[in-house]
């Protein structure tokens, strides 16, 4: 009873750990099935066969890289914009300031089908050609909100003293930006990029609504698929993207922990 | 930025308003070159706003800046051959310790900086702490990083916001001797801004009282403490009893002064402005320069002092002093630091005392010094 007691804190965390693994763990473990008929929902037998061959499904790794490539680029967008604004916001005083910093939330706050569809009534009333284009615009608008809200928080916190400092060291305005209020602000927008290219990689609803024939993300073929029979390759890609970002998060907490012990 | 040590600082009609607020009004200011100058004033004054205008960081509403002869006014901050040491510091964060010391040198593109860094972290005793970061040091190796952040650039005027504001008293003290150590080896400009008077008066050799955006007074430490010219700098820098008197006489040496009762004597030439016979004036006297006898002994009082009687009403031990108020009919109430050499038993509240002076010690100003500046504090009141 004391030893419960004592150790309650940790069983209840690896409780919750455990609860937001697993989900993963199943994926990976079925990463290694040999299913039999189209589903791949109860395990068989160990194999390696997907794995072999990732892009062994028809039109699976095309969507893959069409994916990947909306991401990175909602992200660098996103990214450059969005620190541009929170700049703006935390730094100056103008007329509309305040609508702006609400304004910037919607995307954050509506539901996300409001918004695919919406969207992607104006895109039909403007006559833009679905695909690539509108589904980046998309991604970039309601990343925006995400690294805003990021670099907001990290240049309020800022000592605008520092600013003040390096001046007085000579440096001169372009020199204060980039050898002082970008490193400080740079894990804010960080943490906003990554925030990014997570969301933009895997949203499902807003892009239903703006692709085009011809522009089929990994989500949508994961659900396309999925109403047809689940290939295993769906698993590998999962589990390869689970470990690339424990990987990321781990570096980066390496870098910190060696500066700050440095 | 030049190597030429020092600079005078000449400050001309320079004022600073914000809307319909005034920081600081016109103010004439010459800091000589090589001396350690003092800002004292209470918080609001105005005090950083006009060090901030020599920084460059400010721009004034009105006037000029000059350094070493060549005016400046219009230059951006990062152009003045100043330096600053920051309240709180503001040391980059993102930087190790020789980072930050070395940032002005590089900015300025000089390659080679090694030497100097390790010269100037030795002069401030940090060497073996070049490659921690800043939020691993304690506030006194903090403020000793900003310290010589700015100095290794050789700046012409190096200008301190409240830079021990953040220590405790112990280490302000050190720090004290400690800055004007440094200001005595590098023969550099000093422009310091504080609200502590005794760190002032520790450290300065000229010391201007800022009260309301306006200059109260101006001068060496010693002659602030002992001549004050108003109320408020009679009160900022130590404490003064003041008692309004009237002048009964008055002649070229020496003035007579009533105040109810009590005749007083002050040397002309230690009151501000001319009094004439008639003329309302506050007399001042330093507590620690009253004297304190018991009413039974005031025949034991010399001759030739200014005296006063009253009643104590508090007494308060403070180890090496004790303090006195002492309720008086003539003067209203009058503060007294006694030493505590021999202390005599009757002393204690209730009792019925004598108070004097030398006429030497007294000094006195207009009593519309006043009005025009600040309220006056009653006696006793510490500040």
């Amino acid at each position: 009873m004391r030893w419960l007691r004592r150790n309650l804190v940790v069983i209840a965390g690896a409780a919750t750990l455990a609860y937001l693994i697993l989900p993963n763990v199943v994926v990976t473990v079925f990463s290694f099935n040999k299913p039999r008929g189209r589903f791949n929902y109860t395990w068989q037998e160990f194999s390696t066969d997907a794995w072999r061959e990732p892009c062994g499904v028809a039109d699976m790794c095309g969507s893959l890289a069409l994916s990947l490539q909306i991401a990175l680029w909602a992200t660098l967008g996103a990214t450059v914009l969005g620190t541009l604004i929170a700049f703006a916001l935390a730094r100056h005083r103008f007329r509309a300031r305040s609508a702006v910093n609400t304004l910037i939330f919607l995307p954050m706050a509506m539901p996300e089908v409001v918004m695919g569809a919406s969207l992607g009534t104006l895109f039909l009333n403007m006559r833009i050609e679905f695909g690539f284009w509108t589904i980046l615009t998309a991604h970039i608008m309601f990343c925006l909100s995400f690294v805003v809200t990021a670099v907001k928080a990290r240049v309020m916190s800022m000592d605008p003293r520092l600013e003040q400092a390096a001046q007085d060291l000579y440096a001169s305005p372009l020199q204060t930006f980039l050898r002082v209020t970008l490193p400080i602000a740079a894990p804010g927008i960080a943490a906003g990029a990554m925030l990014s290219f997570a969301l933009s990689f895997d949203d499902f609803i807003i892009t239903n609504f703006n692709s085009g024939p011809a522009s089929t993300t990994f989500p949508m073929f994961v659900w396309g698929s999925a109403q047809r029979g689940t290939p295993v390759q769906i698993n590998v890609i999962g589990t390869a993207m689970f470990v690339i970002a424990v990987g990321v998060v781990l570096i980066g907490r390496l870098a910190g922990s060696r500066r700050k012990r440095s | 930025m030049t190597d030429t040590t020092g600079g005078d600082v000449r400050l001309s009609g320079i004022s600073k308003t914000y809307g319909s607020f005034t920081a600081v009004h016109p103010l004439d200011l010459t800091v000589p070159a090589g001396s350690f100058f003092a800002l004292l004033g209470a918080s609001g004054c105005g005090k950083t706003t006009t060090l901030r205008m020599i920084a460059g960081l400010e721009n004034p509403t009105t006037g000029t800046v000059e350094l070493g002869g060549r005016d400046v006014t219009a230059l951006p901050p990062h152009k003045r051959p100043v330096n600053t040491v920051f309240q709180n510091y503001a040391l980059f964060p993102h930087l190790d310790i020789y980072e930050n010391v070395a940032f002005g040198l590089r900015r300025r593109g000089i390659k080679s900086v090694k030497k100097q860094v390790d010269e100037t972290l030795e002069l401030v005793e940090l060497g073996p702490l070049a490659r921690r970061r800043p939020h691993q040091l304690s506030g006194g190796q903090q403020q000793r990083v900003a310290l010589a952040r700015a100095l290794i650039n050789h700046p012409q005027v190096l200008l301190l916001d409240e830079p021990l504001g953040a220590l405790d008293l112990k280490l302000r003290r050190q720090m004290q001797l400690e800055l004007k150590r440094i200001q005595t080896e590098v023969g550099i400009t000093f422009v310091h801004v504080t609200h502590d008077q005794e760190e002032a008066m520790a450290m300065a050799d000229t010391v201007a009282v800022m009260n309301a955006g306006r200059v109260e007074q101006l001068g060496r430490p010693a002659d602030l403490y002992e001549n004050p010219e108003t109320t408020f700098v009679a009160n900022f820098l130590g404490t003064s009893n003041l008692i309004e008197a009237e002048v009964a006489e008055a002649t070229d040496e020496e003035l007579l002064l009533t105040a109810g009762e009590a005749k007083l004597r002050l040397p002309a030439r230690r009151c501000r402005g001319a009094a004439r016979a008639g003329d309302t004036i506050l007399a001042g006297i330093r507590p620690e320069k009253v004297s304190l006898a018991h009413a039974d002994e005031a025949g034991s009082v010399p001759e030739g002092r200014n005296r006063v009687q009253g009643n104590i009403t508090d007494a308060g031990f403070m180890g090496v002093s004790t303090q006195y108020v002492v309720e008086t009919r003539a003067a209203g109430r009058i503060a007294v630091y006694e030493q505590n050499i021999e202390r005599d038993g009757r002393l204690v509240p209730g009792a019925d005392v004598v108070l004097h002076w030398s006429p030497e010690n007294t000094f006195g100003f207009d009593a519309d010094a006043r009005s025009i500046h600040g309220v006056q504090q009653p006696a006793g009141e510490g500040v």
